[in-house]
């Protein structure tokens, strides 16, 4: 990538920096998808969210996405940044940005706990880019949901067509719910 | 209910579709597509129109809006209607919108 020091380019990547942050990310993708250095950003997000970022690594797994409820918001979420990357020519970031938003907003629209981080939604599409994971259609429904990428397409069936025998007994407000 | 009165009604809802649709447009043209479920093309001829020009096209006997739910399941599960295994109103609707949400950019692929 040219690292030509442009004005423009700068606040570019601050105001992408200022949304994620808003949002929730994690320093590590703000790192990650600007050229801001780790000590602006650091700065920035005290400013902005009015605390010190956690600290730690990043989820690395992409079991999270696979189990029963994550997954469902897992594979909304993907399906909104399909539509958005599909229809729009958009930057990679900016499309994780607007498909968060939207997808926080149904979550808002249906009372639903939203489960998934901006972070972990930006660490899966990169996991999709890495071919890590991908969507597939369930041969009930015919959605598409997140699925390791050697799942076979002809007999996959989705977590809402064949939940599984535990799903939706959990207490927590805000979860899923079978019944 | 007269016929010039249903007139009115239709008139009204395609004026208040057409501005809605270049509000949304002008405000963010991604999330507009997403939204309104229109191809590029249609949110560029949108988004163009005068105030003149929509007036004229609102008035018409044809609803402008179409129905986007063309699926019998998505519309089973959006009203939980006939679903047997989840018929949690919150889960199947969530359901609906994954479905709605995969619909575009399939038949985007397709095209290309």
């Amino acid at each position: 990538m040219a690292t030509q020091k442009s004005i423009l380019n700068e606040s570019r990547d601050i105001e992408r920096a200022i949304s994620l942050i808003k949002l929730g990310a994690r320093l590590q993708v703000l790192e990650y998808e600007t050229s801001l250095s780790y000590e602006r950003l650091l700065r920035l997000y005290k400013e902005v969210a009015g605390k010190s970022p956690s600290k730690g690594q990043l989820p690395f797994s992409t079991d999270w996405f696979l189990t029963w409820q994550p997954n469902i918001h897992a594979s909304l979420f993907l399906n909104i940044h399909e539509y958005l990357s599909k229809t729009s020519e958009l930057e990679e970031i900016d499309t994780v940005i607007k498909a968060f938003r939207l997808y926080t907003e149904q979550m808002t629209a249906s009372a639903i706990e939203p489960l998934l981080s901006v972070t972990r939604a930006w660490r899966m599409v990169k996991f999709v880019d890495n071919g890590m994971l991908t969507l597939t259609k369930c041969s009930c429904c015919g959605g598409s949901f997140v699925t390791e990428p050697y799942e076979n397409a002809r007999q996959f069936v989705c977590g809402l067509c064949e939940p599984p025998a535990r799903a939706g007994k959990g207490s927590a407000a805000g979860g899923l719910r079978l019944h | 209910m007269d016929s010039e009165q249903l007139l009115a009604e239709i008139r009204e809802a395609n004026l208040t579709y057409l501005m809605l649709a270049q509000n949304l447009i002008r405000k963010d043209r991604a999330e507009a597509l997403f939204r309104l479920g229109v191809s590029e093309e249609a949110a560029d001829l949108l988004v163009m129109l005068s105030t003149a020009q929509l007036l004229k096209i609102a008035s018409s006997n044809m609803l402008l809006c179409r129905f986007r739910v063309d699926d019998d399941l998505v519309w089973n599960l959006l009203t939980s209607h006939n679903v047997k295994k989840v018929d949690n109103t919150t889960t199947t609707q969530l359901h609906a919108s994954i479905l709605m949400a995969g619909k575009y950019a399939e038949s985007m692929t397709a095209a290309h």
